[in-house]
């Protein structure tokens, strides 16, 4: 037995050191220069000043609060609608048709794609003289560029949802047609012989079978979107602004003093994160014992 | 009597001796051969906006193969996105403790706020500039030189390029007898041609933008000679409210109506090139030359600038404090000043981007000349007259201006 | 009725492809053409010229092999940062399945006090938002001489990359069976045959699914080899940004063209390996 144990401590150390001491040890790190603890430039107060100037100042409130918002409704419409976007495509696609390998593969492709380039591809596609707007002009629909609708570097953040979009919703797609395939079309054929139409089915059986992972991938989308650098700082603009470039800006400013405002706002985003999937948690939780 | 005054002489003479032998090149380094000698063998490592692949293939072929040929010292290219970027390395170098030579950066490609913020915070090393053997060709006296927005350079960066502002238009679709040529004639131009007009928006990696408004301060109170100078709250109150009114009496006619602007020159380049507006900004000798050998304005592009109010200024080599390799940082700051190297810089066939660094009346060498003379005749027809551009220019105002500026535009026209 | 609604379904799905698609077409265009204005459908100049700017491909009239060879040896920029970027990728993913394949085992396996908690530390660099630990991580590694450094930066990719693998790999190890070792120890085979030619197969294609994962994360990492890597260590993401701040379209389409390559070739090379019945990905449900 004492054997087992250290054989668990053993096998677990390597990867925990390096996620205790780079992961957590930057946190620390971050943490205390929030606080205004910079040993460097022989600072050693303990204070939440730095909190309190992000989110309540005359200079940043207005930036901080119109930013939490974009923040919110960004991630949970790119969330959403990543997932139903994929879900309707695993569904559609499990029906066997001739063209089925292909559209697997483009719809799992954007997967591997990087944020920094998916960014750029929502540029090339969707500004105002765009591939899309091309595409429109040819066809007769608009006549100049400033015909078409403004969908990236927009004050709504269009841009960057249909960028977390276009790229999730491969990450989306491949687990739930893991999870389909696993099924098996068993239940479906057993709910259509009992008589539940197309709605039925996929309201009552598949739906819930689905639900699992799809709660947990939305919960790591969702963490991604809320936090990432990448893609804002590409397709967003200057006010309103997201969270996580807000928190950079801070780092540009000149005044080191500056640097603790920026480790506090990463520190609100991080914590506003974390409460989310603890929320997950607890509902998961909550559900197993339902069942 | 007599022994007191040997004494005093000596005393006197041995001063003078000992300050002509200690008058530095720069910090650490009593000649230049000290400098050629330490940075021999070693490397450099330039960090620099790596946006235009024709600068940075100008700086690998025109100053990389130099510096291993004649002076044994590797060029080390960094590109980065933005100038800021380094700026923030070395703020974060000086968070962490990092002294003496153990930093990462030996020069960065800087001027205007940037470089306030790292020589405010003693976070360069020199001076060092007027040490250099080539500053001979620089013209120290001239305050578009000796003062970076606003604020004096003191001989912590050395001049590489200079750029001016003025505007581009399309052949193809406009002449160059009707552009603007004052904010006045704009105005007209902007409500006889509505939709086919904006600028870049005065902010962060805007300061062209910044620009364009600042120049109608200049046009509007009469004068550029007054702003010169420290920063003068009045003299800004007195007019920013005529100037945001004249904006916002553009705005119904503006592209897009006044609602959203380009934030960079990237974005206002390819409005114009895509032909949504007819007009863009440029910086360089060459006009839309640069440009278009991109691929990024039309062919077609040419340049045009107002009578006057054309704001040009200088951009230079700063290094860091913690430099790790000072003395081939100096080295590179010298070489970049060489007048056969400046002549390259502006000649088209090399792609470079902006104009002269150092002052061409000041070069005598027969070679020198030549190549200037060369380089000159050739700018090309994509460029404005040099002429009109000369009379045209005036310097860069204080830095004061430009955060305010920046901020009240955002208040006063933006979001109003 | 269910013809019509297979027809839309099909549409629906060809619809959802074509737009997914698009951007890589407007990446090809870009990138193989010159001066692709609007309203320009069909570009009115195709040409390598972004290729040539980028140094991946030499002028006209040296195209030969050796031109090729000669412009690639000259070290550009673009190779330096396609060789970092690569032996980076190939280190970390390695380094980081020897690691983590001992704790995905046991965590897979077994049962221990704190196991949801150590379980929890391992995901949460996926969770939490690299600005939270990278500004200040970035500080220590330069208080500690690390800052610009090759394997500083292959360390901080190490952060990325555990939670996807050591994640993947417990999946494996759950849905493996121990019993297969039992029965090679009792007829004999010593730990490494056992482990050779019992464990390692069967974990092979998680195995290589992680890998991917790690090599994946590490070649799109921006924020972390930039700061750690103070632009000393120069890598394609990097030179991505740096392409991308020049607002020309076409050098910043080519090169992104190079930066996904190397993602679409594993993804269509391993395909098999993720689509439905992948014990790896199964994992996630379990979650």
């Amino acid at each position: 037995m004492g054997g087992d144990r250290l054989k668990i401590i053993l096998s677990l150390t390597p990867p925990l050191l390096i996620i205790l001491t780079l992961f957590f040890g930057g946190i620390l790190y971050g943490f205390l220069q929030s606080l205004g603890y910079q040993p460097a430039i022989q600072k050693y107060d303990i204070n939440f000043d730095a909190y309190y100037n992000v989110m309540f100042s005359e200079r940043y409130a207005k930036l901080f609060w119109t930013g939490l918002a974009l923040n919110l409704w960004v991630s949970f419409v790119s969330t959403f609608l990543a997932a139903a976007f994929a879900l309707f495509g695993a569904l559609a696609i499990r029906k066997t048709f001739f063209a089925k390998k292909f559209c697997n593969f483009i719809y799992s492709l954007n997967l591997p794609m990087p944020h920094l380039v998916v960014a750029v591809g929502m540029i090339f596609v969707f500004s105002q003289s765009g591939l899309l707007a091309r595409i429109f002009t040819q066809i007769g629909f608009i006549g100049s560029p400033s015909d078409f609708p403004i969908l990236v570097k927009d004050k709504y953040g269009l841009g960057i949802i249909l960028a977390y979009i276009w790229k999730e919703s491969a990450f989306f797609f491949i687990i739930l047609m893991s999870v389909l395939q696993s099924l098996g079309e068993n239940f479906e054929e057993l709910a259509q012989s009992l008589g539940a139409n197309k709605w039925q089915r996929f309201r009552y059986v598949i739906l819930p079978l689905v639900m699992p992972s799809l709660f947990s991938a939305s919960i790591i989308v969702f963490a991604f979107s809320f936090g990432a650098y990448e893609v804002p700082a590409i397709l967003g603009v200057n006010y309103p602004q997201m969270l996580p470039v807000m928190a950079f800006e801070f780092f540009l400013n000149p005044d080191l003093n500056a640097r603790s405002e920026g480790m506090a706002l990463s520190m609100i985003i991080a914590s506003i994160v974390m409460i989310l999937v603890v929320i997950y948690f607890w509902l998961t939780q909550s559900k197993i014992r339902k069942d | 009597m007599n022994n007191k005054f040997k004494f005093i002489t000596l005393a006197i003479v041995s001063l003078f001796f000992s300050r002509l032998a200690s008058a530095e090149v720069a910090p650490g380094f009593n000649s230049w051969d000290d400098v050629t000698a330490a940075a021999d063998g070693g490397q450099v490592n330039v960090y620099m906006w790596g946006g235009s692949d024709a600068i940075n293939g100008f700086v690998d072929d025109f100053y990389g193969v130099p510096l291993k040929n004649d002076y044994n010292i590797t060029l080390n290219r960094v590109p980065l996105k933005g100038t800021v970027d380094a700026v923030n390395q070395v703020l974060s170098e000086k968070e962490a403790g990092v002294t003496g030579d153990n930093g990462n950066i030996d020069l960065i490609w800087i001027n205007g706020e940037n470089f306030w913020t790292l020589k405010q915070a003693d976070l360069l090393y020199g001076p060092f500039a007027a040490g250099l053997p080539n500053s001979q060709f620089v013209a120290w006296d001239n305050p578009a030189v000796n003062l970076d927005f606003g604020r004096p350079v003191d001989g912590m960066e050395s001049p590489w390029s200079s750029a001016q502002f003025h505007f581009m238009y399309d052949s193809a679709r406009s002449n160059y007898e009707d552009m603007p040529r004052n904010y006045g004639f704009l105005s007209k131009w902007i409500s006889d041609n509505p939709g086919r007009f904006t600028y870049i928006r005065p902010g962060k990696g805007g300061f062209v933008g910044t620009r364009f408004v600042k120049q109608i301060f200049f046009e509007l109170s009469g004068g550029h000679d007054q702003w010169v100078g420290p920063y003068n709250e009045e003299l800004y109150n007195k007019w920013a409210p005529k100037v945001w009114a004249l904006l916002n009496s553009w705005e119904a006619d503006l592209h897009r109506g006044g609602e959203t602007y380009p934030t960079n020159n990237a974005d206002m380049h390819a409005l114009f090139a895509n032909g949504e507006v007819d007009m863009s900004f440029t910086q360089s000798p060459r006009g839309a030359g640069p440009t278009n050998s991109a691929g990024t304005t039309p062919p077609t592009s040419r340049a045009f600038a107002f009578y006057n109010n054309m704001i040009g200024d200088f951009n230079y080599w700063a290094i860091p404090y913690d430099a790790p390799n000072k003395a081939a940082a100096l080295v590179y700051a010298n070489l970049v000043l060489e007048p056969t190297l400046q002549a390259a810089q502006v000649q088209p066939a090399n792609g470079f981007c902006c104009g002269w660094g150092i002052s061409t009346a000041k070069v005598t060498s027969s070679e020198g000349v030549a190549a200037i003379q060369d380089a000159q005749n050739n700018l090309g027809d994509a460029a404005e007259d040099q002429g009109i551009l000369a009379r045209a220019l005036v310097s860069d105002i204080a830095a004061e201006y430009q955060d305010k500026i920046e901020a009240d535009w955002q208040a006063n026209v933006l979001l109003k | 009725m269910n013809d019509n609604l297979k027809k839309i379904n099909i549409y629906a799905i060809y619809l959802g492809s074509f737009l997914l698609i698009l951007p890589l077409i407007a990446f090809f265009i870009n990138a193989f053409s010159f001066r692709w204005f609007y309203p320009q459908l069909i570009p009115k100049e195709l040409s390598l010229q972004a290729w040539v700017r980028l140094k991946l491909i030499p002028k006209e009239g040296f195209r030969s092999l050796d031109g090729f060879l000669d412009l690639w040896l000259s070290n550009p920029t673009i190779i330096k940062a396609l060789v970092n970027s690569v032996t980076i990728g190939v280190i970390v993913t390695i380094a980081s399945i020897i690691i983590a394949l001992p704790a995905a085992r046991v965590l897979g396996l077994l049962n221990f006090r704190f196991k949801k908690l150590i379980i929890f530390i391992m995901v949460s660099p996926t969770i939490l938002p690299p600005i939270a630990f990278v500004l200040g991580l970035n500080i220590n590694f330069i208080s500690w001489g690390f800052s610009g450094s090759f394997w500083g930066v292959c360390l901080v990719h190490l952060v990325p990359i555990m939670p996807y693998v050591v994640l993947t790999m417990t999946g494996i190890f759950a849905n493996y069976n121990p019993d297969f070792e039992h029965q090679a120890r009792t007829l004999g085979a010593n730990k490494f045959r056992t482990f050779y030619l019992i464990t390692l197969p069967a974990i092979a294609p998680g195995m290589v699914v992680a890998a991917l994962f790690a090599f994946l994360v590490s070649w799109s990492q921006y924020l972390l080899t930039f700061l750690i890597g103070a632009g000393k260590i120069m890598t394609l993401p990097l030179l991505v940004f740096s392409t991308a701040s020049s607002g020309n379209p076409a050098l910043t389409a080519a090169i992104s063209i190079v930066f996904i390559f190397p993602a679409i070739v594993i993804l269509f090379f391993t395909s098999k390996f993720i689509s439905g019945d992948s014990a790896a990905t199964s994992g996630f449900g379990k979650l």
